[in-house]
Formats: structure tokens, sequence, C-alpha cells
């Protein structure tokens, strides 16, 4: 039989009351029992950030050799382009990184590289899919729904797998980058910032507690009878218990989000209290995140950036005709309230079970874009990091070419990426499946190896 | 089944290496048809993990299958035999009766059907069944006192709310949406006929054959039959990818994974077959070759996404007689225009030179400049068209002494562009800030003025602004000036002085300069302009004539030549493919340069074929799988060996078999299922029964199932007494829908009237979660879904519980009970289609004497058994 025992309960409805609390078990012991995954969408240029390439700057103003006349996503490149910024070293393993990320360069010792990223797709939404789903195409699960799936909350009061959507919007494809695609509903990334809490939680404000509470007694007596009338059917216990469980979110969920309580240090290690408003933003986003993984959250996708607007680059990373104007705005908002987050993961011993990840969809080219001082969508190549639980800080994964044209060592698949994070969670990728449309479905699709070097 | 490495081979290789599959040219169902290829080529393939694709054998099968060849490779019998794919057989009807077939498998577990459902409950079930509405209190006891079953069942198939229910079912299976899916994701304002379409041909019993015949080729036998040809429709009905792509790489793949879609979409909810499997190898599990894919997609080469005109004869006719002579007079008048620029020809150089000698020169992105000697002001105004284009990056206001003195000063614009989330994305006060990166831009509306303030009085000369101020974008991604200006000083913000205008400067455009170089050769540009004038007057008459409708229902074109893709990839194009058929079964090729329309003729006739064993037997199950909650095969679009085996293949073959002989309508088939008694038996639980069988799929008892979402939300509708039952037309929104480049859907707070139709009149956005209705389960039509999973979490219970629609409904249905002399009577009959006991009702009376009606209203609306069926 194709479907599964665990499937097979969703699909007829009968969901024990376990089942809404937990997922199964790992397969194996885990060094990760949570994740962060900080998202950068438009495409972050591994040029510009972590791929340091000194060649690039020395034949900067040239042709690259062999791409005379290539054409990319939005049409024709000029000749090669070094970044705008130094290149500096961090860290005892003396990693490059560019000198605009300060905060995060005292975690460089923290962070394993993959230098060896590519895409199937040169095209925002389906990336940004892909990133989070392991498929082009949406409707797929992402990998805090599979996360949700095998590994259930450890916290019954609240979701066990939270987005947290950036203040200048959500990203391009909007919900499909934390759907639960065909898996069960419960599974889907719960839409939470700091701003904005969980839709429908709050009892609408026309009725009174005593009433609200009057009202849920009621129907749970009508609720019990019925259950008892059909004693055998367990779904209908399932759904009481949902109403419970609700209750409790109900309580948890306001608690999470209320930032006040954190003492003033924390707020100025996170710089929430900056005078850029979107860095504030984002650092109080980063700081619930911490609240949220402190509480048993499983899975925390945080957004840094949102999807494209008018302009190219003005609200996330895809500096297609100005890089240094929009990047200047983007690595302060990404840098100090990002390092704040790492830090205070250290400093609560967080990070010994805590993954986190930093990702985006593509890298950019090399050379300018004709007719502009940006670059245009390279998915042959880009850069991500990881830090923390069972992660070998200092370890680099990959190599591109003198350019950062194209990767020249150990290309990298966002199967091989998710396969590696799934294994830190103590799960075979192979393993973990849902039945969908004929085929038993994974998050890493029929493809993914575990990248063993950067496991610790 | 066989032991060692012949099981091996039966259970991995056959499945395509079958005498009739012959996948790769080769069959392993006997030593004679494996002779080729024993034992060299096999054991090679084998140890080097090369068959069965995708990794091989797992190391214990492949040593077993080692162990085997080296003992001599002995034939057991004849592998696969009777094993091929059992939904390719043909179908083989016994005659008999659904509940004859059930009561032989419930038997031969020693199970037996329950007892007849009570009339309460049988209402209720069939009538959420095919309309997906709740049965009136009123038809309820009319039914308990006696009615008759045989006539209520006619009476709902009849209504057209079977439509809206049914309809919505099979547009699960066909991945309908009304939107394109991917980054952009925007609406598609023509996709709700196409919707309308799939209602109509289940209210008026569609043969399904025709509806096969027109989803792929509704264009070609519904000619000048709007109703008929938008079936079409169908094959568009999926995502489409719609961003721009420049690189020859993603352009391919675009056009690649329409192409998939369709295939897919098409396979899976006529064949019940997972095509798209074969898209980079040889199907796994199923005898579907790589090329077979290849010459489906090879089927639909010539369809395009987008919308299609459409129109009766008349209405085609009638646009003809007006446009026609209007497009005449457009070519005429374009004719004289081009004779007069040929005329002006010889003297276009000097002229050029004198026009250019008397103008002031174009604005500029990089700057454009107006010095109007020195004025004492405070603030400084510019005022630009409506849709200037491109914004400004700064704006310099320079005193005598060359210093500027808006550095820093405060800017109010009338009107500034917001970008989701970030009302500061655009603000004008970058206009100041020194630095040309960051742009302010208008919003759409009126025209925009710009007021610098510059603080206090001060002496100013000359003002600068620009839009590209670095000229950091050329060519194609080059930023336009504005062309038209006023420019005006004032002391107080109230009185103000007009200190230049555009007037005199050559225009931007390219095109409009040489208009004026034209007209000065010309000498008198009267003819000219005349022409011009005309023109634009007769283009605009032809913009304003009523359109035929557009429907989003494709467009078809000259097919393009579809390559067997190796691997999948779309650089790496192997042979060219011609229009075909699955091989597994008979059918048709085409030649190559087939006609497009012929392909999709083709293709139609052989699913919707008598002799197709798959299509009625899956169309079948599917009415099975939803009158029961699951089908007789579970898994309704995989009938392949990775789907689930039938748990009654010859009732399965027999209701194809009546399919067939009802001339594939779908009414009388569904009468038949709602008339047995395994439709009608209560769904009481019984432990004996359940340990035997807990799921009921031999069908012991009626399976109690959750209402889909739209049926929760309809109901609510319904019972609340608010429901609008218009039929078809035009979309409602449950989201607020905005376009910045890309489409952004934003939950909606409240919920007007217009929201209170049938949720199947929702529009269904791609990938978009719609509270209410995503909570429950509704698929977001990104993939087609041809069985929703039942879920129940605690968001369900947060929606039903808080969100405004409900309260909304909650209200309605408080105030609809209130005008009863019983209320809470009133509120059980129609929410539960039953009184209240006692003590329910002096719950009830409690609840709503302390927190008034909507209270109890709400506190239903929560209830388990408002949201389940028995």
């Amino acid at each position: 039989m194709s479907i599964n025992r665990r499937q097979l309960i969703h699909s007829l409805g009968a969901v024990a009351l376990a089942d809404l609390l937990r997922g199964g078990a790992p397969h194996f012991a885990p060094k990760a029992k949570r994740v962060i995954q900080i998202m950068c969408p438009g495409g972050v240029s591994h040029l510009d950030t972590f791929d340091y390439k000194p060649e690039l700057e020395k034949r900067s103003g040239q042709p690259m050799p062999g791409g005379e006349k290539e054409v990319s996503f939005q049409g024709a490149n000029g000749n090669l382009m070094k970044s705008p910024w130094k290149f500096v070293q961090r860290g005892q393993t003396g990693r490059w990184m560019t000198e605009m990320l300060p905060h995060l360069g005292a975690f460089a010792d923290d962070m394993a590289f993959i230098h060896s990223m590519t895409s199937r797709t040169n095209t925002h939404g389906p990336a940004c899919v892909a990133m989070n789903t392991g498929f082009v195409f949406e409707g797929f699960p992402s990998a805090g729904a599979w996360a949700s799936y095998a590994l259930g909350s450890m916290n019954e009061n609240l979701p066990a797998y939270v987005a947290i959507p950036d203040v200048r919007g959500i990203p391009p494809s909007g919900p499909a980058n934390w759907t639960n695609g065909f898996l069960p509903a419960e599974h889907q990334g719960i839409s939470f910032t700091a701003l904005e809490p969980i839709r429908n939680l709050e009892r609408p404000g026309a009725i009174s507690a005593e009433a609200d509470l009057a009202t849920r007694g009621y129907a749970r007596v009508l609720n019990d009878k019925h259950a008892e009338l059909h004693f055998g059917d367990s779904d209908l216990r399932a759904r009481i218990a949902s109403y419970e469980l609700a209750g409790r979110m109900q309580l948890s969920a306001p608690e999470v989000s209320n930032l006040a309580s954190e003492t003033k240090a924390t707020h100025e290690l996170y710089g929430t209290g900056d005078s850029n408003p979107l860095l504030a933003a984002y650092a109080r986003n980063c700081l619930l995140t911490r609240r949220l993984v402190e509480r048993g959250v499983r899975y925390v996708q945080l957004y840094c950036a949102s999807r494209a607007s008018g302009v190219d680059g003005l609200l996330n990373w895809d500096a297609h005709k100005t890089l240094e104007a929009d990047y200047s705005r983007h690595f302060p908002i990404l840098d100090k309230p990002t390092a704040g987050l790492l830090a205070d993961l250290k400093g609560r011993g967080l990070l010994d079970d805590t993954l986190v990840l930093w990702t985006t969809e593509f890298g950019r080219m090399p050379t300018h874009q004709e007719g502009t001082l940006g670059r245009d969508h390279n998915p042959d190549a880009y850069s991500v990091w990881m830090a923390g639980a069972g992660v070998k800080g200092g370890a680099t994964h990959g190599r591109t070419d003198d350019f950062g044209r194209r990767v020249v060592s150990d290309v990298t698949t966002v199967h091989d990426y998710w396969a590696t994070v799934l294994h830190l969670l103590g799960l075979n990728h192979e393993r973990l499946t849902w039945y969908h449309n004929g085929i038993n479905r994974r998050l890493t699709d029929v493809h993914g190896h575990v990248i063993r070097g950067l496991l610790g | 089944m066989f032991a060692g490495g012949a099981d091996v081979l039966q259970k991995r290789c056959v499945s395509c290496h079958n005498a009739k599959a012959r996948v790769g040219g080769l069959s392993l169902e006997t030593r004679a048809e494996a002779g080729a290829v024993l034992t060299g080529r096999l054991r090679a393939r084998v140890e080097a993990g090369q068959m069965p694709p995708g990794g091989g054998l797992a190391a214990g099968e492949r040593a077993e299958v080692l162990a085997w060849l080296d003992a001599g490779a002995v034939w057991p019998g004849r592998l696969g035999t009777g094993k091929g794919l059992w939904s390719l057989e043909p179908v083989r009807s016994k005659g008999g009766s659904i509940d004859g077939y059930l009561r032989e498998k419930l038997s031969e577990k020693g199970l037996a059907m329950s007892g007849e459902s009570d009339r309460r409950t049988l209402i209720r079930r069939i009538t959420f069944d095919l309309t997906g509405l709740p049965p009136a209190p009123e038809e309820v006891e009319a039914f308990v006192k006696g009615g008759d079953y045989g006539a209520l069942v006619d009476r709902l198939l009849a209504s057209p709310a079977y439509g809206e229910r049914w309809g919505r079912h099979w547009m699960d299976v066909i991945r309908f949406g009304e939107s394109n899916g991917y980054e952009q994701n925007h609406v598609r304002p023509g996709a709700w006929p196409v919707r309308d379409y799939f209602i109509r041909a289940f209210n008026e019993d569609l043969p399904f054959r025709d509806l096969i015949v027109q989803s792929l080729a509704g264009d070609l036998v519904g000619k000048d039959r709007p109703e008929v040809e938008v079936g079409t429709g169908f094959m568009v009905a999926g995502p489409h990818d719609t961003v721009g792509n420049q690189a020859e790489g993603p352009k391919r793949q675009q056009r690649a994974d329409d192409l998939d879609d369709m295939v897919n979409a098409t396979a899976s909810a006529f064949l019940g077959l997972t095509v798209n499997c074969a898209k980079c190898h040889d199907h796994k599990f199923d005898p579907i070759l790589q090329s077979d894919y290849y010459r489906l997609a090879a089927v639909f080469a010539g369809v395009v996404h987008g919308e299609r005109e459409v129109g009766t004869a008349s209405e085609k006719a009638a646009y003809r007689a007006k446009a026609g002579p209007l497009e005449a007079r457009v070519a005429a008048l374009n004719a004289v225009l081009a004779g007069l620029r040929d005329r002006a020809k010889p003297g276009l150089a000097a002229a050029e030179a004198r026009v250019r000698g008397r103008m002031r020169e174009a604005v500029s992105a990089a700057g454009t400049v107006e010095s109007f000697g020195a004025l004492r002001a405070r603030f400084v105004r510019l005022a630009l068209p409506a849709g200037a284009p491109g914004g400004l990056d700064e704006i310099e206001v320079f005193g005598v002494d060359g210093k500027n003195v808006a550095l820093g000063a405060t800017v109010v614009s009338t009107s500034t562009r917001v970008a989701d989330g970030n009302p500061d994305a655009y603000s004008p006060r970058f206009l100041t800030d020194g630095a040309f990166d960051k742009r302010w831009f208008a919003g759409v509306g009126a025209g925009p003025a710009l007021t610098v303030d510059l603080g206090t009085a001060v002496e100013v000369a000359r003002v600068v602004w620009s839009a590209d101020r670095k000229q950091g974008q050329q060519g194609r991604f080059a930023v336009q000036a504005p062309g038209r200006y006023v420019l005006s000083v004032s002391l107080d913000g109230v009185s103000w002085r007009e200190v230049a205008t555009d007037a005199g400067r050559l225009p931007a455009r390219k095109e409009a300069q040489e208009r004026l170089f034209v007209l000065e050769a010309l000498g008198s540009g009267a003819e000219f302009e005349a022409a011009e004038k005309e023109l634009a007057a007769v283009e605009a008459e032809l913009k304003a004539l009523p359109k035929l409708r557009r429907v989003y229902a494709g467009t078809f074109t000259k097919p393009e030549p579809v390559y067997l893709l190796k691997g999948g990839n779309v650089m790496q194009r192997g042979e060219e493919m011609r229009p075909g058929s699955l091989r597994a079964l008979p059918g048709f090729e085409l030649a190559l340069d087939a006609p497009e329309g012929e392909r999709r003729m083709a293709l139609a006739k052989w699913i919707a074929s008598d002799a197709n064993p798959l299509t009625p037997r899956v169309m079948a199950n599917r009415l099975w799988h939803y009158h029961f909650g699951h089908g007789l095969v579970a898994t309704p679009s995989d009938f392949g060996f990775n789907g689930e085996r039938p748990s009654h293949p010859e009732l399965l073959d027999y209701l194809a078999q009546r399919l067939m002989d009802n001339g594939w309508r779908l009414k009388p088939l569904h009468r038949e299922i709602v008339m047995s008694a395994a439709y009608r038996q209560a769904s009481t639980w019984n432990e004996t029964a359940a340990k035997a069988d807990a799921d009921s799929r031999l069908l012991w008892r009626y399976p109690p199932q959750r209402l889909q979402a739209e049926a929760i939300r309809d109901n609510m509708l319904a019972v609340a007494g608010v429901l609008d039952k218009t039929v078809g037309g035009p979309s409602y929104q449950l989201y607020k829908y905005t376009v910045d480049n890309v489409a952004t859907y934003f939950p909606r707070e409240e919920f007007g009237p217009e929201t209170y139709r049938r949720s199947v009149y929702a529009q269904s956005a791609r990938s978009i979660r719609t509270e209410l209705l995503s909570v429950y389960d509704c698929p977001d039509s990104s993939l087609p879904e041809p069985r929703r999973v039942v879920t129940t979490s605690p968001l369900q219970a947060l929606a039903l519980l808080n969100n405004s629609f409900v309260l909304d409904m909650a209200k309605a249905l408080g105030a609809r009970m209130a005008a009863d002399a019983d209320p809470v009577g009133r509120g059980f009959a129609l929410a539960f289609g039953r009184g209240p006991t006692a003590s329910e009702r002096a719950g009830a009376d409690q609840l709503v004497s302390q927190y008034g009606m909507a209270a109890l209203a709400r506190a239903i609306f929560n209830t388990n058994e408002f949201v389940y069926v028995h």
C-alpha cells in the first residue's frame, strides 16, 4: 500500500487528539530540535556578500572571458563589475566577507558556508518557492511544513510552524512559501509578526469574555452529547479537543508577541529602537523569533525583505540597476538584528539545539547589466550559510569560478540542502514522505545528498 | 508470488518490461523473451544500479537477482501473467447491482450492511451530498412524514445547486483557478465563464464524453457557440508564468511548464494516470514511456495561455460590420500620413535645424534646468501631469550664490505611490536628501504637485530636477523625464507666481520631435494635422465599440515542434515527436506537421471512447468517491501501479459500463448510487464490524463525513437566511486585491452582502489562502486535488469562533430565530434538521437570556453536528 497509516488517518478525517498535538518521532538522534530559517528574497548577490573573488576586483571593467554578450533574465550583460565595497577577513578562520556586515562578521566562526548553491530557475517567484519547498511549482509543502508533519510542536499551545513576513511586504509568490501544500492544513506556516498576530486569534470586541465562555460552553455541551451518540467516531472527539487547543493558543500567542517584557539590553542588542523603521521592524521580528523558538515552536521562517515592487531592488535584494544604493539600504537592516538574534540564542544556550539557516533565491551576475549599475539574476551560483546545532563552524562547501559566475566544485541543489537540514533534525529525507497524485512525495523530490562536510 | 530473483523481477522490472509495454523494446515475462539480454546486459544493468531507474535495486534485491542469474536464471512461470496494469484491461461488466457486489464482499468478511438510516439523517445526507446545502426544515418534516426518496433525489438532481456542488468537485480535479499563479499571480478576469461552463455542464447533464471533447476541442465542435467553446478553458485552467524572461533556457522552460501542466491535467483528470512522471524518464511503475509524454505534449503544442474572443455568429458579424469600415479608415489615414512624411523628406534636415534653433532643449532625466532671475520665495512648487513617468530622484533650488537651499527641505506631494506595507518606499523626502538614488513616485490619479518648503523666504534663481541624475539606467531601462510641468514660487504658500513651464521646449520623445520637423518641412502642416486628428477620432471610436466577450479559454497557433527532452532538460533536445496517444492502449499517431486542431480532436476522441477502459472507470470512481467519502479506488487520479487497487473491481466495471450505457450521462449513475441500500444505510458505529474494517471501506455503514469548506460556509449563509442564490456571473472576492508589479492579496476584515453567494462563485486565486475556506482544506488550485485531505486544527476553531463573517452570520441567524414564535426550536430545525431535547432547550434558553440570540447562533455554528453529515 502506498499510503502510510498516518496519512490514511488524515484522509479519513479520523484525527486522534494525539495527532493534533504531536508529529512522529525522528528517524535517529537529532542534533537540532528546532530551526530558524532566515530568508532574503530578491536574490542576494553572493559577489557582494560572502563569495570573495579577487580576480573580479582585478578585472573589473573588462569583458568576462568566455562570457561576452551573455543574455540573462533581463537581457544583455556588460563587462565585469567588482563589488562597490571591500571584502575583509573575519574571525579566527579568516572568513572573507563584505565590510558592510560587521555585526554578522562577529559570528564568522560559527557559520558554515555553501558557495556552490544552484537554482533550477532564474525567476523570483519560482526560485523563492523552490528554496522553501524543493519545487519550482507552487503547491508543494514548505520545509517547515515537513518539519511540523515529521516532528510536531514542542508546545501544544503554539503552532509548530510560524512564518514571519517582512514589514515591507510578503515575499514573491506569497503564502506559497510557507504553505502546507498537500500536507494536512495544520502543518501550514502560521503568519505571525510582531505587528500582526495570528488571524482570528482574538475574541471580537463586541463579544464579552463571559459571553464567549458561555457560548463555547454551550457548544461543548452539544458536542459532548453528539459525540456520545456517535461514540465510535474519534474525529468528533478530536474536533472538541481542537477547541480546547484554540483556547490555549489564545492565551499563549499574545504572551509570546509581547516584547515589552524583554530587557532594555536585549532590545538594544537587536536594535528594536533603531531610527530606521525598517531595521527596527526586522529587529522586532528577530526578537519575536527567539521568543517563539524558546517556547517550543519547531520551525520559524523569518523574512528580511519582500517581493519585487515596481522598482527593482527597492523592497528586496533584487539589485538590477542600482546595486550600491539598494544594498546600502538592505545591509544594515539585515546585519545588526540578525547578529543580535545569533548572540541572544548563543547567550541563552539555545544555539546548541537550534539550527539557524540563512537562505536566498539565487545569486547575481559578476557582470553589470547592460545599461545599468546593477547585476542580473544568476541561478548558476549562490551562497548560503548555516549556524548552530550540529553545524561545523568555519566549514565551507563548494566553490565558484574566478568570477563567481558558475560553480566549479561540489554543485549543490536545494535538495542536497534540505537533505542536510533534515539530517540535522534526525530525519532521513528519503523516508519522510506523503502520497500525493501517484507519488510518495518528498521535500527532496527524488534527489538530495546530505552534505557531510558541514556537520559538526 | 515467486521466490528469489524471479520475484524481484516480477516486482521491480516487469511493470515496464512486459510483453505489452515493452519499455526499451524489452519484455522479461519469459526466459525466451528476455533471451537477448540474458545474462550479460541484465547483470550489468543490475550491478551498476542503472535499473530500475532512480538508483537501481536495493542491495538485498540486487544480491538475490545476481544469485538467481548465477543459478541459471530459471523462470518459474510467465512473470507478469495477469499482472499487467489492471486499469488498462477492457471494462468487463457482469451486470448485477451495486448492493449485490457490496454484500458479496461484506459476507466474505462475515459483515453485513446496516439498516436503513432514519429519515432526518437521510435527507440531510442526500441534500448536502447532491447540492452542498442543507435541507430546509419544511423539507425535512415533509420527508419524515413519508415523502418519496426517489422523488427527493430527482428534485435535488434537477436543482441548479447540484451543478454548483459537483462543478466545484470537478474544478478541484482540473486545478481550475482564477489567477496566473507564480510570482505575479494576476487575476484572470476572463476565467469565470469557464467555471460557469462546468457548472452548466453538470446541471444540464452534458454527457461526460461531450464534456471531454469540449474541454479539449470546444472551439472546433462549438464554433460560434460561446457556451460550448469556452470548454477549452480546461486546458489553460492551470498556472502560467507571466514574468518575461530574456534568457533562452528559462524561456524554453516556461513553455515546457505550460505544456507539462496541460498534459498532466488531461491525463490525471480523464485517464487517472500520472503521465507527468514520464517527463524525465520512462515511468518507473506504469507502462508509460518517456516518449508517450512528449507525444501528448505535441498534442498541445499550439495551445497558448490567454483570453480569446468568443461570440455567436451574429455577434461576430455585427462587430465586424461596425469595426470593418473604421479599420479601413485607420489604414487610409495612416497611408495619408506616410505620404506626407515622404513629401517632407527632402527638406527635413533643414527643417530640423530651424526648429532646434528656435526651441529650447528637451527635458532630460539627468536634469532639467529652469533659471528665472532672482526672486524671493519660501515655497517652490513643481506641478506635473497625471501619469508622469519614472518619478524623480532630486529637486534642487539654487540661490544667486549657487548654493542649493533645498537640501534637507520638507517636500509635500499631493500624490505619492504606496508600496504594500511600506508607505515610505517612494517618499517625497528623497527629493531633497542630496543623494541621487532613492526616488519619489507619484500615485495614480490627478497630476501631482510637489511643494518644497525652504523654511524661510530666500533668494532663488534656478531650479533643477532629475529622474536619473547619475544616468545609471540606459537603453531599454532608461528613465523618462516628465515632459510637461509648471514651476511656481510663493512667499506665503497662498499666492503663487508662475516662473516657468515646459512651453517652448522640444518634446522629449524622438517621435514627437520628428513630427515637429515634418510639420516644419511641409510648410503648412494643416493637412498632416487634420489627418492626425481624424485618425485619433477614428481610433477612439474603434476602441469604444462594444467588444466581443473575452474568456480565458486559450488561443491556438501553429504548433511549435516538440522534442523529447533528455532527462527533461529543455536544453537537451532529442528527437522531434509526433502527436500521439499512450502506447499501452490502442490509439493514434499523427504526422509531425499535423494541423493544430486535428491534434486535440484526435486526443479528445481517443479519451472519450467506449474502447478506452480508463475514462469511464476513472469518472465512475470519482462519483463514488464524493458520494461515500472515498473511492472504490482510493487514489482517484492514479489508476497506475502506485495507486491503490480497487476494493471492488467488479463493481467498478459495473459502474463504468452503466456510465457508458447511460450515454455517458452522470445523473442516472448518481441516481443509481444514491438509491442503493449501501448509500441509504445508517452510519451507526458497530464495534465488531469496525474491528474487521475500521474505515468502512466495505461499507458496513455509511461513513460519516465532515462537510467540505464550501459547504460549511454555504451552510452558514443558508441557515442564516441570507444566501443569495444567483447562479453564475463574475466572481466576488474574499480578499483585497492589489497590484504593484505583482499581485498581493490581503485578508478582508469585513464581508459585505456581495459575498453572500455560494462559495463556488468566490474568486479562486491560486496559492492564496482565504481564511475560512483554506483552513477547512479547500485546495488553492496550484495542483490538481482529486482527494481533499480532511484535517482538524485549532485554527479552524478560531476561524469559526472569531471571523467577522461568522459573526455576521450569527447575527443574521439570531434575528431569524428571534422572528419565530419558538426561536430555539427554529434554530435547531434550521441548523440540525431536528428539534432540541429538553436539556438542550434549557441550556439554549439560558444562553439566550444572558447573551442574546446571536450567542446561540454562534454556538450552533461551532458544533460538530453543524459541520458533520452522518
